[in-house]
């Protein structure tokens, strides 16, 4: 096959210089959130608005939102080969990428959270098999691992040829097909072993909520299918938006089909998460307990902004996403994203706050005629004008929290860039 | 062995001395309290609660209910919170990653965080210097988990631990001991004979939260109505 020189797949520095500045921004963030890290860990969690009501917040929130935006990538790969769905093979490196790199945000996330980093070997030393963070450490562990070998399998025909690229010093004694066929074998495997590790980083995410008897908002069986319906639509944005960048404008016709696909995708996924939402809620509110009415009175109370956030931009995104007119446009898809990624961030926050603030040990006391009454908890701190005991936690991050939970974004930016930068991720114009 | 606690709400005057003494001498930092007593109905404790003039007013003492079926262990990812072979549910201060897991599966809300270091916060709080108290040395289980240190590391979770410093040596919890009116029981669930299964046969009791399947070894004798 002739191809013309002008069309060698090359990094994307060449096509778009403004990469250094991204690649610099989100260094400084992450610089800057690193020192917020740092003067967290001397004065332990207190920088954060987190108490003993309300004792995970917008660090485990950011965290579910990472593992969310992490199944695209797989979902884009396997899809290729189980559905045949050849329009949208050339994304499948972006999709990798971009999987990976959330993975890698979920992780880091994590570890701000934690009261003790300098003891997290305990949890390869002492696991607690029944603990589902135990599990979730495993399947986000081994995701993390099949991702960067989607990368690396992809990518190994062209490192062969332009010698860049790493662990690749073994391909100098095979010849270039030999290669390519070895890439073509090995992302079709590394993708089907994938999909269904993709698909468990949500349920078992999932379940470190769903398990959980003492909160009614999360205790129900809906949560894993509905982080899964989630997750598919907001991978799936995030596959798109990073290869809307790659592609940019100039050949964003060529690769038109593949994107409506995605579109479609992500509609679709909404569809089935906006079902789940509504039969959840049903079953939550049709039989009116005073627990369930607690719940509702948070959600279209105390927390309506938040919530009709999470329900309006996705809702509206869903119906855009199914119109040609919201389908067939970089800027309208660039648009339906950003929205979609702003309501399923409301979600993860909507998954802490009627968890915490409707009290678990609330009791009915029919000799006063009281359904529930909520039993006081310690705020954890002692401070000047502060109740030692609350039944409501009015949480909302504190400042040190919200630099501190930038440090996933800019990593994940900051991989993203510096891959493209360094290593061509589409391929070859056809034609 | 299976240590449990019975709790007659009819005896309970809601003078908090158990919270207090539990506070004393298990050295907990300002903000912390392993053990609560409220006014069930009402925002403010013993302020009676009801309607047109049919008031009452009952108290509710609640600290860890030492569940058989634990959520807060099972969900422990590094079983720094197990129970021992007497059936009390404990914290490893050094194994905790602080991942505070627990305080969210713990349906009483009994577990407590070290948000910041004991240290400052007793610095900060303006508690007179020089002023230490609670048991004086660490205690560790037979098989050396730090299980109580007066000097609690930040960013550990703890709860009551039915004081191991003393009914470890056959002595009672300090809330136990403490109790101006007798109110709190303590002891061995499987021994027929022991008071508090004695007080379970010939007594109607409850549990709290008993639908969650938490199977708590805290039992309460229901107040008469007055």
């Amino acid at each position: 096959m002739n191809v013309p020189l002008a069309t060698k797949p090359r990094p994307l520095q060449e096509t778009a210089p403004q990469i250094n500045r991204v690649l610099l921004l989100s260094a400084l963030v992450l610089l800057l959130s690193l020192g917020a890290w740092g003067y967290q860990l001397s004065q332990g969690l207190i920088v954060t608005n987190m108490r003993n009501p309300f004792s995970w917040g917008l660090y485990i929130a950011t965290f579910a939102f990472f593992v969310g935006i992490a199944a695209g990538g797989l979902i884009v790969s396997s899809s290729v080969y189980l559905f045949n769905l050849e329009k949208l093979k050339p994304l499948t490196r972006v999709a990798s990428l971009s999987a990976f790199a959330s993975t890698l945000g979920a992780g880091a996330m994590i570890l701000p959270d934690m009261g003790r980093i300098d003891r997290i070997l305990n949890l390869i030393l002492h696991p607690n098999l029944r603990s589902p963070l135990v599990w979730d450490v495993a399947v986000i562990s081994t995701y993390m691992v099949v991702t960067f070998l989607s990368v690396y399998v992809q990518l190994l025909p062209e490192w062969r040829e332009s010698g860049r690229g790493f662990f690749n010093t073994w391909t100098k004694s095979r010849t270039p097909e030999e290669i390519q066929h070895f890439s073509k074998i090995w992302s079709r495997r590394v993708a089907m072993v994938g999909l269904p590790v993709a698909v468990l980083i949500h349920t078992v995410t999932a379940l470190i909520f769903a398990t959980q008897a003492s909160r009614g908002w999360w205790n129900t069986a809906i949560l894993p299918p509905d982080f899964i319906a989630v997750a598919v639509a907001s991978g799936t944005a995030l596959v798109m938006l990073v290869s809307l960048v790659v592609v940019g404008k100039a050949r964003f016709t060529e690769f038109q089909g593949a994107f409506a696909l995605l579109a479609k995708i992500v509609g679709g996924a909404l569809i089935v998460h906006f079902f789940f939402v509504g039969v959840d809620l049903l079953v939550h509110g049709w039989w009116g307990s005073p627990e369930s009415q607690e719940i509702f009175s948070l959600l279209f109370g105390t927390y309506a902004p938040v919530y009709l956030t999470e329900l309006l931009l996705p809702g509206f995104t869903m119906l855009f996403f199914l119109t040609k007119k919201g389908s067939s446009t970089a800027k309208t898809l660039i648009f339906g994203s950003v929205l979609l990624f702003i309501g399923v961030f409301a979600h993860r926050l909507m998954l802490m706050f009627p968890a915490f603030n409707a009290i678990p040990l609330t009791l009915s006391l029919p000799g006063i005629g009281m359904e529930s009454w909520a039993y006081p908890i310690s705020v954890g701190v002692l401070r000047p004008g502060l109740p030692s005991f609350v039944t409501f936690w009015a949480y909302t991050p504190s400042v040190f929290e919200v630099v501190i939970a930038l440090l996933p974004f800019a990593l994940v930016t900051f991989v993203i860039a510096l891959a493209l930068k360094l290593y061509p991720f589409l391929p070859v114009r056809r034609g | 062995m299976r240590l449990g606690m019975v709790i007659d709400l009819d005896k309970c005057i809601g003078c908090r001395t158990c919270t207090v003494t539990c506070k004393s001498h298990n050295a907990q930092p300002p903000g912390i309290w392993w053990n609560r007593v409220f006014t069930p109905g009402s925002d403010f404790h013993q302020a009676a609660s009801g309607q047109e003039g049919h008031l009452q007013m009952s108290f509710l003492p609640v600290s860890c209910q030492m569940c058989d079926n634990a959520p807060c262990e099972k969900v422990c990812p590094v079983g720094a919170t197990y129970t021992d072979e007497r059936g009390v549910v404990l914290v490893d201060y050094e194994r905790c990653i602080g991942c505070r897991y627990c305080i969210a599966a713990c349906p009483y809300n009994v577990r407590q965080f070290n948000w910041e270091d004991p240290k400052k916060a007793k610095e900060r709080v303006g508690y007179e210097k020089g002023y230490e108290y609670g048991y004086p040395v660490e205690i560790r289980d037979p098989d050396g988990r730090l299980i109580y240190t007066p000097n609690r590391p930040v960013g550990v979770a703890e709860k009551c631990t039915f004081c191991f410093q003393y009914t470890s040596k056959g002595e009672l919890p300090a809330c136990v001991s403490s109790c101006p009116s007798k109110a709190r029981i303590f002891g061995d669930l499987d021994d027929q004979e022991s008071e508090v299964s004695t007080l379970l046969r010939d007594r109607s009791s409850f549990r709290l939260k008993e639908e969650l399947g938490t199977q708590p070894k805290v039992y309460y004798l229901p107040p008469n109505k007055q």
